[in-house]
C-alpha cells in the first residue's frame, strides 16, 4: 500500500472537491441568481403546479408569459394533490395555480354537485366559493382536461364496453385503478358509484393516470384505469375511453386560479390571453411530449409561448 | 405483470442532453444529500459519545440504551419518518430526526466496542503513572477506540446516504428526489443519475472515513498492513 | 379529537379491517412476500456463504459485497428492478431478494471462516472430514453470525417491503403512501405503527431463533454476540 498519508489527503481531498461543487454550482439552479434592484420591484408571483406533468406544463407556460409581462414569476412545481395545492394558496405560500373548473368547484363545495358542463356556469359558481378563501378565477380557457376512465381494447370486446353505463352489470368482476384519492373524489370512484351504479371488485392505488397507471391498465393489474383525457397514452395504445353519458364529468376546463391580492388589470390581461390561446389539442400534444419523448415541461412551456406570440 | 407495459419506446438510460440541462438541479440535490448526512451524522455523534460512555459507566444502563436506539434502528425508515409527520410535518426536521435515530445504534456499538477493547495493562499502567479517569478517556482510550469509532462512523455515514433517498417521499430527498421523478415519470435518465450518485457518494464518504482513521492513528502505519 | 385519539379510532373502524385494503390483508401480503424473499435469498446466500467461509475462498470478494449493497438505496433498487420486469409484486420480489443477499452471504462466511483455528485443528485432529468439521464444528459456532445476517437481511427486507408499495404494490406501505398522497396523516401514523411493530416482531423472534440454535455449551462463551442488529460487520474492518 502506497504512502497512507498521500491516500488519505487524496481521499479527503476527493471528498471535499465533490462537496464543493456540488456546492458551487448549486448557487445557479433554477430559482435563478439574486435579485437585482430592477427585479426587487417587480411583483412576485408564486405558481404552484399538481404531481403531474401538464400542471407542471401549464406553470411553466404561465410562468412564461408573466415573466414576459414584467413580473417576477417562479414555479413551484410537484406540490401534490388538490389537498396540498388548495390550502397553500389560501395560507399564500403560492398566488396562482392552473385549476381545472368543475373539478376545483367540486373540492371546494365538498361534492355539493354545482358543476355544470358549462364553462362560463361554472366558473362563475367557482369564483363565489374561491371568495371566502381570498382566491378568484380568471377566465376559463376552452382547453379541457376531464377525467377519463379508460379499457384496453381487449377489454371493451370482452364486456362490450362503449360507455361508462355499461359498467353497471360487469363492474363486480372488474378491477379499478386511480390515484390514491379516488375512492372520495366525487368525479372519481363515488361519482361511478352514484351516478353510474358501478361498484367495483377492487380498486389499486396508483397514481395520477401517470405510467402506473398505464402499465397496470395493459398488464391486466387493472380493467378500467382513470386517465386524464388529454393523456397521449391513450391513442398510444389503443385505450377506449368509455363515454360519459350521464354526463358525471362537467367543465374541467384549465382556468388560473389566483389570489384575489395578486390580481391587477396586467395579470389579469396577460392569463385570460394564455387561456384564450390554449386548446385541448395542446394539451394532448404538450403531454405526448411531456410524457412519451420525456421532454422537459420547462422547455415544452417556453416552445409553447413562443409558436403563440408571447 | 408485463416489463413492456412500463418502458417506453426509447427511452435511453442515460440522456446527456437532459444531463446538462439539468446540472443545476442535480448539483442542488446532491449538496441537499451531503447536507443531510453530514448533519445526521455529526448529530448522531454528538448524542451516541456520551450515551456510550453512560452505558460502559453504568452498566445498568447499557440495556435500556442499546434497546432504545436497537429500537429505533429496526423500525422501517420510511415509518419512522411517517410517525414524525404529524408533529414535525413534511419537513427537513422529521428528516434529520428520523436520519439521527438510525445512526445512534452503530455509533454507540462501536464507540463501547472501541473503549472496551482498550487492553486491561494499558489501563493498568495508566493509573499507575496517575492518570485521573478523565485524563485517561481523553488521552489514552479515546485515542485507542478510534478506529473502531470512526469504523462506525463509516457505516452509519453509508446507511444515512441511502436513507437519505427515502426522505424524498417526505418532500425532502436530496438524490431521492431524481430517483422518484424516475419513477413517477417512467424516465430513466434521473433515475440513473441519482442512483450512480448516491453510491458515488456512499463511496467517496466511505473511502474519505477510511483516509480519516489512518490520519488519525499513526501508530498503526508501521504495522505492515497490506 | 386528539391526533393519537384519531388514530386509535383508525383502529377499530371495522372497514379498515376488511377487503383488500383491511388490515389482515395488507399484513398478510406483507408477510408473504417478506417470507418468500427471504427464503428465495436464504437459498443461495446461506449455502454459498457458508461454503466459501469453510473454503475459505472469494473472502475480498464477498466482504465487499456487503459494503457494495450498503452503498446502493433500497430505494433506488426497487425503481430500477421496475425498469426491468415491470409493476407490481415482481419488482418488489426482486428487489428484496437483492438487498437480503448480501448481509446473509456475508454473515454465513466470516462466521464460518473465523471460527478458532485451534478448534478446528482439534477437530481434525480427531479424524474428522471437512464435511463433518463444517456440520459439527463450524457450523454451531458460526450459528450466532450466521443468524445475526439473517435478522439483519429480515429486518431489512420488512423495511424494503414497506416502499415497494410506491411501484403498484400492497403491503402495509399502503397506508403510508396512501395516506402521504392524499394527506391522511392519521392513515399514515397508522400504517406507519403497524410497520413498525411488525419490524421490531421480527427482530425479537429471530433473536429468539437465534437462542434456541445455539448449542448450550457455546451459550455461555458468546452471550455477548446475542445482542441485536449489525453484527455482521467486523467492528474494525480488516483492510
Amino acid at each position: 500500500m502506497r504512502s497512507p498519508r498521500r491516500y488519505a489527503v487524496a481521499t479527503a481531498g476527493i471528498g471535499l472537491a465533490l462537496m464543493v461543487t456540488a456546492c458551487g454550482s448549486s448557487s445557479k439552479t433554477s430559482s435563478g441568481v439574486g435579485p437585482t434592484t430592477a427585479e426587487k420591484d417587480k411583483k412576485t408571483v408564486n405558481i404552484g403546479a399538481f404531481n403531474f406533468t401538464e400542471s407542471a406544463i401549464l406553470a411553466g407556460i404561465y410562468e412564461g408569459a408573466l415573466t414576459d409581462a414584467g413580473y417576477n414569476a417562479t414555479v413551484r412545481p410537484n406540490l401534490g394533490s388538490r389537498e396540498v395545492v388548495a390550502p397553500a394558496l389560501e395560507r399564500g405560500e403560492i398566488d396562482l395555480y392552473p385549476g381545472y373548473a368543475a373539478t376545483d368547484l367540486e373540492f371546494l363545495n365538498k361534492g355539493a354537485g354545482e358543476a355544470t358542463p358549462d364553462a362560463q356556469a361554472t366558473t362563475e359558481k367557482l369564483r363565489a366559493a374561491l371568495a371566502s378563501k381570498g382566491g378568484t378565477a380568471l377566465d376559463p380557457s376552452p382547453a379541457v382536461d376531464a377525467n377519463a376512465f379508460a379499457v384496453t381494447k381487449a377489454t371493451a370486446d370482452k364486456y362490450n364496453l362503449k360507455k361508462l353505463s355499461d359498467l353497471a352489470p360487469v363492474a363486480g368482476q372488474l378491477k379499478l385503478g386511480g390515484p390514491p384519492e379516488c375512492p372520495t373524489r366525487p368525479f372519481c370512484q363515488v361519482g361511478l358509484v352514484n351516478t353510474y351504479g358501478a361498484n367495483f371488485k377492487e380498486f389499486k392505488p396508483l397514481d395520477v393516470g401517470g405510467p402506473l397507471t398505464v402499465a397496470a391498465l395493459k398488464g391486466g393489474d387493472i380493467d378500467v384505469g382513470l386517465l386524464k383525457s388529454t393523456d397521449g397514452s391513450i391513442p398510444a395504445n389503443g385505450f377506449v375511453v368509455l363515454e360519459d353519458d350521464k354526463h358525471l364529468q362537467n367543465a374541467d376546463n384549465v382556468v388560473p386560479i389566483i389570489r384575489t391580492v395578486t390580481v391587477d388589470d396586467k395579470v389579469r390581461q396577460t392569463l385570460n390571453k394564455v387561456s384564450g390561446a390554449l386548446t385541448t389539442q395542446d394539451l394532448t400534444q404538450l403531454n405526448k411530449q411531456a410524457d412519451v419523448d420525456k421532454e422537459d415541461p420547462e422547455v415544452l412551456a417556453k416552445d409553447w409561448l413562443k409558436k403563440h406570440g408571447f | 405483470m408485463q416489463a413492456g407495459g412500463l418502458i417506453a419506446a426509447a427511452d435511453p438510460w442515460v440522456r446527456w442532453d437532459w444531463v446538462s440541462r439539468h446540472t443545476g438541479t442535480i448539483s442542488a440535490a446532491t449538496r441537499q444529500h451531503v447536507e443531510l448526512t453530514v448533519i445526521a451524522v455529526a448529530i448522531g455523534l454528538a448524542i451516541s459519545f456520551p450515551l456510550a460512555l453512560v452505558a460502559r459507566r453504568w452498566t445498568w444502563a447499557s440495556t435500556p440504551v442499546l434497546s432504545a436506539t436497537g429500537i429505533l434502528y429496526t423500525v422501517p425508515s420510511l415509518a419512522l419518518f411517517a410517525m414524525l409527520v404529524p408533529w414535525t410535518g413534511l419537513s427537513r426536521t422529521t428528516a434529520e430526526i428520523g436520519l439521527v435515530g438510525y445512526t445512534l445504534l452503530i455509533l454507540i456499538r462501536n464507540t463501547v466496542a472501541g473503549l472496551d477493547a482498550v487492553p486491561d495493562d494499558v489501563r493498568e499502567a495508566a493509573r499507575g503513572m496517575g492518570f485521573t479517569r478523565r485524563r485517561q478517556l481523553w488521552r489514552i482510550e479515546l485515542p485507542l477506540a478510534m478506529p473502531s469509532i470512526i469504523a462506525g462512523v463509516r457505516i452509519a455515514t453509508v446507511t444515512t446516504i441511502g436513507l437519505v433517498t427515502v426522505t424524498a417521499l417526505i418532500g425532502q430527498g436530496g438524490l431521492g428526489r431524481l430517483i422518484l421523478e424516475g419513477l413517477i415519470r417512467n424516465f430513466r435518465t434521473p433515475l440513473v443519475v441519482g442512483t450512480v450518485l448516491s453510491v458515488i457518494l456512499a463511496v467517496v464518504a466511505d473511502v474519505s472515513l477510511i483516509g480519516l482513521e489512518r490520519l488519525v492513528t499513526p501508530w498503526r502505519r508501521n504495522r505492515g498492513r497490506s | 379529537m386528539s391526533f393519537l385519539g384519531e388514530v386509535v379510532q383508525w383502529f377499530i373502524t371495522a372497514a379498515h379491517w376488511q377487503g383488500t385494503n383491511g388490515i389482515p390483508h395488507r399484513l398478510y401480503e406483507h408477510l408473504v412476500m417478506s417470507v418468500v424473499a427471504m427464503v428465495a435469498a436464504g437459498a443461495v446466500a446461506l449455502p454459498a456463504g457458508i461454503l466459501l467461509g469453510h473454503l475459505n475462498r472469494m473472502g475480498g470478494l464477498i466482504i465487499n459485497l456487503a459494503n457494495v449493497g450498503r452503498a446502493v438505496p433500497s430505494f433506488a433498487i426497487l425503481v430500477v428492478a421496475v425498469q426491468f420486469v415491470g409493476i407490481g409484486a415482481l419488482p418488489a420480489f426482486c428487489a428484496l431478494v437483492a438487498l437480503a443477499v448480501p448481509p446473509m452471504i456475508t454473515n454465513s462466511f466470516i462466521g464460518v471462516r473465523d471460527v478458532d483455528p485451534d478448534v478446528r485443528e482439534s477437530a481434525r485432529g480427531m479424524g474428522m472430514t471437512g464435511r463433518q468439521v463444517l456440520g459439527r464444528v463450524e457450523l454451531p459456532i458460526a450459528v450466532p453470525l450466521v443468524m445475526a445476517g439473517v435478522r439483519t437481511a429480515a429486518v431489512e427486507v420488512v423495511a424494503t417491503a414497506t416502499i415497494a408499495a410506491l411501484v403498484a404494490w400492497g403491503g402495509l406501505g399502503r397506508y403510508v403512501i396512501d395516506g402521504l398522497a392524499q394527506r391522511d396523516f392519521v392513515q399514515v401514523f397508522a400504517g406507519a405503527l403497524l410497520v413498525a411493530c411488525l419490524a421490531v416482531f421480527t427482530e425479537v423472534s429471530l433473536a429468539g431463533v437465534q437462542r434456541l440454535l445455539v448449542p448450550a455449551g457455546l451459550r455461555r462463551q458468546i452471550s455477548d454476540k446475542n445482542e441485536t442488529f449489525v453484527a455482521a460487520t467486523p467492528v474494525v474492518a480488516d483492510r
